[in-house]
């Protein structure tokens, strides 16, 4: 049972950043509230008492969600059902519809958030490989020397950990600015016990450009989660598989090197066998998305299903 | 003191104007200050939707949402979607395809299907499935509720008559094999229904439970002073505010309404505070002061069979809840006579029951000092008389009245804390009223029986079934509970619907210092159906035979007597294994003959693996969703 004194809804990020001021420092941001609720139950935290919750959700910049060329601000409070019902989102971040609809489930999708997924920095977080794929920079506000500073940096820098992060207590994850990618295909794959409202056990996110042959790799981002402290983009992988004529030979040999990846402390065998199969599998349905020739789409269908 | 929060919102429809305690969720505002108890809580932690609401046209879980959230927005609840008493299409639907049973999940499945169809008034059954697939059910199966879903659909898309949702075609006075009208549908699906934990009386108090944080451990004290000294708190109960003679059980009266001398179990319920408000109770059990002497615990049951293990209860020494020993025939001449012999042990684990409802109870002393008691108990009047006892009252100073079951599947059998309600309206002379956290329930309600059989079967070449010997060890917990039915129950199914000449079987249950099993579905005859059924299949790959073929030889048919001489007057067994043999495109062989090269995997009818995409956002151009859709 999560209880507090006060419940603050700010309209602007200096309405939040007082509240913080005034607070010595005895408060909890909220957002979605759907990690926060559960937490705050036996056998986690148990009773929990806050004195100030302040709700960040209302703040415009974090609502705010942004193309602009080739880049692509999220607002932290955006929640994940956006991904699947704005258009624009859908184009500049064709990694995250896939990753939507196996997130929880379609009412908490309306509620949680991205930079709720972030903070909470569970090593199974389904949001993060698709904004890892996507290069994503996260952008935190707090008050210091009288003045707001913000200050930026990588999403694969500021994750450190299972729940932990780079922020300092008193930061607000104001969102993340990401690659816009128009054109490339995106995939998500993820195994858990049941569809909905599931903990990844593992979860994959690729994204493809193909080149003017369609025939060819011209572009791929390859994050994994589940499987380790933290979710890690597949460098190696990326960098075998870019410029290269998509082959039954290139895909089985990628397949072959996932096992590195798998760095979790239980049911390393599960994920080992699991991880190659969406690997190949996340591509192929990327390819198709990102509009692969159809001979090159039969190769990847076939090692996927073979 | 907290700073109330004003709440402004348009509430179906109702412009609401109200203070609201920040600590709130949005279920509890609409349940606790508004009194809309349509919408429930199963979890509290988003996973099951029983607590889904419209906000601002979106679907949301109100057990994840703080009521702060809901200023200046406009919400819907399951009470809204019956306009002036008028059921929607999805509720309509939902009544005649016959789609709640307990009812607890409903309201929320009408809320997650009427969402579903105003985002596409097309959805197939898939589609239903994934938007469905936030709502748990465990009493339907969930097929009725999606056939629900589409005949609403179909409804509104025009696809079905204006007088779809008219009576069934129902001859007069023909209830069997047709389908009925439940009766208690429309409240299920309006969510008018009140549940154990909907229900609230003026002065109402609210309980919490101190529960036990060893398995085995004798109780120096308990000293409530400290709690009694927080602010709200009206009352607190231990043992020794037994008046009668305490103990409760459906067999054995070995179960006490609090731990009295010592805990045995982790979870067992020590004292029960009432108090003013959920939140004083809370802060009040943190006060309670118990010292303990920790005992050695035993967890598993054969070795609480050994001597000198420790002792759960002093009056069963040997820690046997119940022995059942039935012999017919004699298995060493039977295994003399067989060809081949097959052993093997099998376990099962515990089980949660998981109906949406938790346990809750509802409790008061009426104007003629009648104790009476809500609660969605199985056997009221088995409660009745254990209480009266209990209570040292005349049974007609006892009332045990039954709300509205919101699953129970036998986890509702057993008293365990009707008691303590009805002490504490006592002491205090004001309702009271608990309501079981789902962690509470999960963690301290009774279970399947954990289980451990070894087989011996004994059969001739041609799979004749000659002799079986089983030994089966029930783990019944901490508390006889309906352990003695359990095994009873297991002993007389135990072979399974086969002719055995030579049959003997021992089925014992017995104390631990686990959570107590208890009464479930089939009842002690599944742990022994999974040990008899997994042996045949070893049987017939030992002997190279078709496992149907098997059970086809050994079956038992009209007329054959069991080995608890047992005459069948009716068994359809070969029918129901032809049956399912055909249904199920077996093809014939050997278990152990095929592998990846069987052909009556896959096929017609046969579920696809999961799998889901995005839909897309519906297109702008189509028809305004509200009005077509479901309302």
């Amino acid at each position: 049972m999560l209880t507090c004194d006060t419940y603050l809804s700010p309209g602007s990020l200096n309405e939040a950043l007082a509240a913080v001021a005034a607070s010595a420092g005895h408060f909890r941001f909220v957002a979605g509230a759907t990690d926060l609720l559960p937490w705050a139950r036996e056998g986690r935290a148990g009773d929990v008492h806050v004195p100030l919750m302040i709700d960040i959700a209302g703040v415009p910049e974090l609502k705010a969600i942004k193309v602009q060329g080739n880049r692509l601000w999220l607002g932290a409070a955006t929640p994940f059902q956006r991904f699947l019902d704005r258009t624009d989102l859908i184009e500049a971040a064709p990694g995250m519809p896939d990753c939507a609809i196996w997130f929880a489930d379609s009412q908490i999708r309306e509620s949680a958030t991205i930079g709720g997924n972030i903070i909470n920095a569970s090593p199974a977080a389904d949001g993060i490989p698709p904004l890892l794929a996507a290069n994503a920079i996260v952008e935190l506000a707090a008050l210091r020397d009288g003045g707001i500073r913000r200050r930026r940096m990588p999403l694969s820098e500021f994750l450190k950990g299972p729940g932990l992060t780079a922020a300092e207590h008193d930061e607000i994850l104001l969102g993340v600015e990401c690659d816009a990618l128009p054109g490339y295909g995106g995939a998500f794959e993820k195994v858990g016990h049941r569809r909905s409202l599931v903990i990844s056990v593992v979860c994959l996110s690729a994204l493809v450009r193909m080149d003017a042959s369609r025939r060819s790799f011209q572009d791929v981002r390859l994050a994994i989660g589940g499987v380790g402290p933290v979710a890690q983009r597949m460098t190696a992988i990326e960098e075998r598989l870019k410029g290269q004529p998509v082959s039954a030979e290139l895909l089985r040999d990628v397949m072959a090197v996932c096992d590195g990846f798998i760095k979790s402390r239980s049911r390393q065998d599960y994920r080992k066998q699991v991880t190659p199969g969406f690997l190949v599998r996340a591509l192929a349905k990327a390819m198709k998305t990102a509009g692969a020739n159809e001979n090159a789409c039969a190769i990847a269908e076939e090692v996927a299903h073979g | 003191m907290a700073d109330l929060l004003s709440i402004e919102a348009t509430i179906n429809g109702r412009h609401v104007t109200k203070n609201a305690d920040p600590s709130q969720r949005a279920l509890d505002f609409l349940r606790d200050d508004l009194n809309m108890t349509g919408t429930k809580e199963g979890c509290g932690a988003g996973e099951c939707g029983t607590c889904s609401i419209f906000v601002d046209g979106a679907l949301v879980k109100s057990c994840l949402l703080p009521v702060a959230k809901l200023k200046g927005k406009t919400v819907d609840t399951v009470e809204g979607l019956a306009k002036s008493g008028e059921m929607s299409a999805v509720q309509k639907a939902f009544h005649k395809a016959g789609a709640s049973q307990c009812g607890y999940c409903i309201p929320g499945m009408v809320m997650a299907a009427t969402a579903a169809l105003r985002l596409n008034p097309d959805a197939d059954r898939d589609e239903i499935r994934e938007r469905l697939g936030g709502n748990i059910c465990r009493c339907t199966g969930y097929q009725k509720i999606f056939d629900a879903v589409e005949m609403a659909r179909d409804f509104l898309n025009g696809k079905l008559s204006a007088n779809a949702f008219d009576d069934l075609d129902q001859e007069e006075g023909k209830y069997i094999g047709v389908n009925v009208r439940r009766i208690d549908a429309p409240s299920k699906v309006t969510g008018a229904l009140r549940y154990a934990g909907d229900m609230v009386l003026p002065g109402m108090l609210h309980v919490q439970v101190l529960r036990s944080p060893h398995p085995h451990a004798r109780i120096m004290s308990i000293d409530t002073n400290d709690a009694e000294a927080v602010p709200g708190v009206e009352g607190i109960v231990t043992s020794a505010d037994v008046p009668g003679q305490d103990g409760f059980g459906v067999f054995v009266a070995d179960q006490p309404i609090m731990a009295r001398d010592k805990v045995r179990y982790v979870g067992e319920q020590i004292a029960a505070v009432a108090a003013e408000t959920l939140s004083a109770a809370r802060e009040a059990i943190k006060k309670i002061k118990v010292e303990y002497e920790l005992l050695p615990a035993i967890f598993d049951p054969d070795e609480a069979m050994a001597a000198g293990a420790p002792v759960v209860h002093d009056y069963a020494q040997d820690n046997l809840v119940k022995h059942i020993p039935i012999r017919n025939g004699d298995v060493e001449e039977g295994f003399a006579q067989s060809d081949v012999i097959v052993e093997q042990t099998y376990e099962t684990q515990q089980v949660e029951h998981a109906y949406l409802e938790t346990e809750a109870g509802l409790a008061y002393v009426d104007h003629d000092g009648v104790v009476t008691v809500h609660s969605p108990s199985q056997n009221i009047t088995h409660h009745r008389h254990m209480l009266s006892r209990i209570l040292n009252l005349p049974i007609n100073k006892i009332r045990m009245i039954m709300s509205p079951v919101g699953g129970g599947f036998g986890g509702k059998e057993d008293m365990i804390y009707q008691g303590m309600l009805a002490l504490l309206a006592m002491k205090t002379r004001r309702p009271v009223r608990l309501v079981f956290t789902r962690e509470e329930s999960i963690a301290t309600t009774a279970k399947r029986h954990p289980s451990r059989t070894s087989y011996k079967m004994g059969l001739s070449k041609d799979g004749k079934i000659i002799a079986a010997q089983i030994r089966m060890v029930y783990d019944g917990g901490a508390y006889g509970m309906s352990t003695e039915g359990v095994i009873r129950k297991g002993a007389i199914l135990g072979g399974g619907p086969y002719n055995i000449p030579h049959f003997q079987i021992d089925t014992y249950g017995v104390y631990t210092n686990n959570t107590p099993s208890g009464a479930f579905r089939a009842f002690g005859s599944l742990q022994s159906q999974f040990a008899t059924e997994s042996h045949l299949d070893l049987c017939a790959e030992r002997l190279g035979m078709d496992p149907f073929e098997l059970r086809l030889k050994n079956v038992m048919h009209t007329g054959d007597r069991t080995h608890t001489k047992h005459i069948l007057n009716s068994c359809s067994m070969e029918q129901v294994l032809v049956a399912a043999r055909d249904a199920s495109r077996w093809e014939a062989g050997a278990p152990n003959v095929r592998g990846d090269t069987r052909s009556d995997l896959g096929g017609e009818g046969t579920r696809r693996p999961c799998t889901v995409t995005p839909r897309g956002p519906i297109s702008a151009e189509a028809e305004p969703l509200k009005q077509r859709g479901a309302a």
